[in-house]
């Protein structure tokens, strides 16, 4: 029979492929491997049907972030983004991923649908407390507490199913390590964000509460955004980036450094914060502590980055990787800005400025990036897996369009630079426009995955060979 | 010397799934003179007298993490085998590879559409040897789909995933 390579090279290395075969050199083990998450674009889907509404209320003025965070239309904003849209893009990719990175099944795929209409049902619920509690709709502050129970039981769902499935492939490779960090802090997240609802909506009431409700906002954002959104994609990024750039990844001590040191921050903020919450002292030591080691965490994750940048054998990169490093890049300049507003003392009043470009320019542009490479992935394997080898089919970039996503990209992440900028000078009309603008870039690359996921820019004999089916718009057959 | 078809039900088990139906299947496949070798996350004691019954000794190992491996010998081999627990574990009963493939530079999904590829040209029990960069997780569900088996694992460099695929029938 053929052989792949021809030379010299190729003989080497059939040398090394007998030896292996015939000493018996690999550990041999049968595993099932992973499938397609069914649900997985049904979560992406509804994340950017929040992201479009939050920015649709941000351009009508509704809880302008120049406003107190704790203010009631804000905090709809924030959940509206938070929960909706980032943490619900990100339980989709991780049902999907977690299983690529532990190499098994995910523990309970059939958790997922029930995890979705449990986070969709108790962002709901919340946001119509939040709404009752700033008094839009009389009489219904219940909600809040209703909202945080949905919302603890979707989230448990959802980590419970990633964590078992992390549990099952130990020992955890660094990446993974990433992922369990993030599942303990979104635990801690959804803890505070459950007592300030009873507190807010006076179902407890006391001091211990009420100074729960004070200092530990921080603690909900911090774990929420830091430690649940932020390392998560960290650790998720390690594996994606060398992927996708044909980095060498197998060095086990990737990322350790970096993983060590953001580990260590979540745990002073955390176990700080709470012991500063019970003896009321010592909160700007622990702010500091874990600032530092969060810095630490944060420049070493930002060499690796670039050393996988640099060893990479894939010379030009794709759309989704180039957009990835933009996203890397709002992410340095949200950290020069923070340090730079906490060095002048001016952190607590442009804390809107820092959040929104972590939450847009960071963490959005990422999943952005992310979503349209796997968006694609999963709509060729889905359609196109039965017939490979069997028939011609097209390749996976043959689903995209770089060419017309790109401007959609470049339009969000210089939106949401600019929008940041006018946080900071504080001009709201000017901050409109630019969500205007981010807006109409969301569309625009919505519109980009729906094509994507309709074969649209396949060629028509490729499209749908002998014993394929066309791809439903919002489920995966799996 | 027994062959042995390996079955790990770990996986299904662990997503909650049934897994004796995956084993009757994989023993009503067996040639005569094949054993079983089953990977399970607990020693599967009311399988042995199935077994037993259906004419298969069984010998069971645990592993790291309490899991288990266990081997089940037809009767007729155990009797004719002079060392009828010492196995191929490896790749070495079956043919040598047909084809090789070398996916170690190319971009997912590549690797995993060469091979593929590659085993439609093999007739019914040849084999393909590819080194890949990854373990290919996406393939496997392919591979069953189509009916064939593979062994695969890292080199112990860490490095290199190596596989090998054998065409079914």
């Amino acid at each position: 029979m053929c052989c792949d390579k021809e030379g010299a090279a190729a003989i080497a290395y059939r040398s090394d492929c007998l030896r292996a075969h015939r000493a018996r050199k690999v550990r041999v083990n049968v595993v099932i491997g992973t499938s397609l998450c069914k649900w997985t674009i049904s979560y992406f889907a509804a994340a950017i049907a929040w992201l479009v509404l939050a920015e649709a209320l941000m351009i009508a003025g509704f809880g302008s972030p120049n406003a107190d965070v704790a203010a009631p239309d804000t905090l709809v904003i924030v959940h509206m983004l938070g929960v909706g849209w980032l943490s619900t893009s990100m339980c989709g990719a991780l049902f999907q991923f977690v299983p690529v990175l532990a190499a098994r099944p995910l523990y309970a795929e059939r958790w997922t649908l029930p995890a979705f209409a449990l986070l969709t049902a108790g962002l709901v619920a919340l946001l119509g407390g939040f709404l009752a509690l700033g008094g839009r709709i009389p009489q219904w502050v219940l909600l809040l507490p209703v909202g945080a129970i949905l919302l603890i039981a979707g989230f448990t769902l959802a980590a419970i199913n990633l964590a078992m499935t992390l549990w099952q492939a130990r020992p955890l490779p660094t990446p993974s390590r990433f992922v369990a960090v993030g599942l303990v802090s979104i635990g801690v997240s959804v803890t505070f964000g459950a007592i300030f609802a009873f507190v807010l909506s006076g179902r407890v009431a006391g001091p211990p509460w009420s100074a729960a409700l004070s200092v530990g906002i921080p603690l909900h954002a911090a774990a929420g955004l830091a430690g649940w959104l932020t390392f998560t994609a960290m650790g998720v990024s390690y594996r994606l980036l060398a992927m996708f750039m044909l980095a060498p990844d197998s060095d086990a001590r990737l990322g350790r450094s970096a993983w060590f040191a953001g580990a260590a921050a979540l745990a002073i903020l955390v176990l700080g914060g709470v012991l500063a919450l019970a003896t009321a002292a010592g909160w700007n030591l622990v702010f500091s502590l874990a600032a530092a080691s969060a810095l630490m965490s944060l420049l070493l994750y930002g060499h690796d980055v670039l050393g996988l940048y640099r060893s990479r054998k894939r010379r030009v990169l794709e759309l989704n990787t180039q957009m990835a490093a933009w996203s890397l890049a709002s992410f340095a300049a949200a950290v020069i800005l923070g340090a730079m507003l906490f060095a002048t003392g001016s952190f607590v009043r442009h804390v809107d400025a820092f959040i929104f470009l972590v939450a847009f320019g960071w963490l959005s542009g990422l999943v952005f990036a992310t979503l349209y490479k796997i968006v694609p992935f999963l709509t060729w394997l889905e359609v196109y897996g039965p017939v490979i080898g069997q028939v011609p089919t097209p390749r996976v970039q043959d689903l995209v369009a770089e060419r017309r996503a790109r401007k959609w990209f470049e339009l969000f992440f210089i939106a949401s630079w600019a929008a940041t900028a006018m946080l900071l000078i504080e001009a709201p009309p000017l901050f409109r426009i630019a969500v205007a603008a981010m807006t109409v870039a969301t569309l625009g690359m919505a519109q980009e995955l729906v094509r994507a996921r309709q074969l649209a820019d396949v060629a028509a004999p490729l499209r749908l060979p002998a014993g394929t089916s066309a791809p439903r718009l919002l489920v995966s057959r799996n | 010397m027994t062959e042995f078809i390996d079955v790990d039900v770990r996986p299904i088990l662990r997503a909650g799934g049934e897994p004796f139906s995956t084993i009757m299947v994989a023993l009503d496949r067996l040639e005569p003179g094949q054993g079983l070798r089953l990977y399970v996350p607990f020693k599967p004691i009311p399988l042995f007298d199935v077994m037993a019954d259906k004419g298969f000794a069984h010998h069971a190992a645990e592993l790291e993490d309490g899991e288990w491996e266990v081997l089940f010998t037809p009767a007729v081999a155990m009797s004719q085998a002079a060392e009828p627990l010492i196995v191929a574990s490896g790749t070495s009963d079956w043919p040598e590879p047909a084809v090789h493939l070398d996916n170690r530079d190319l971009d997912p999904p590549e690797p995993m559409v060469r091979i593929l590829a590659a085993t439609e040209q093999l007739a019914p029990g040849q084999t393909l040897c590819a080194l890949l960069s990854r373990e290919p997780v996406f393939l496997f569900r392919e591979l069953i789909k189509r009916g064939h088996q593979w062994r695969g694992g890292f080199t112990p460099e860490g490095d290199t995933y190596q596989l090998t695929v054998r065409v079914g029938a």
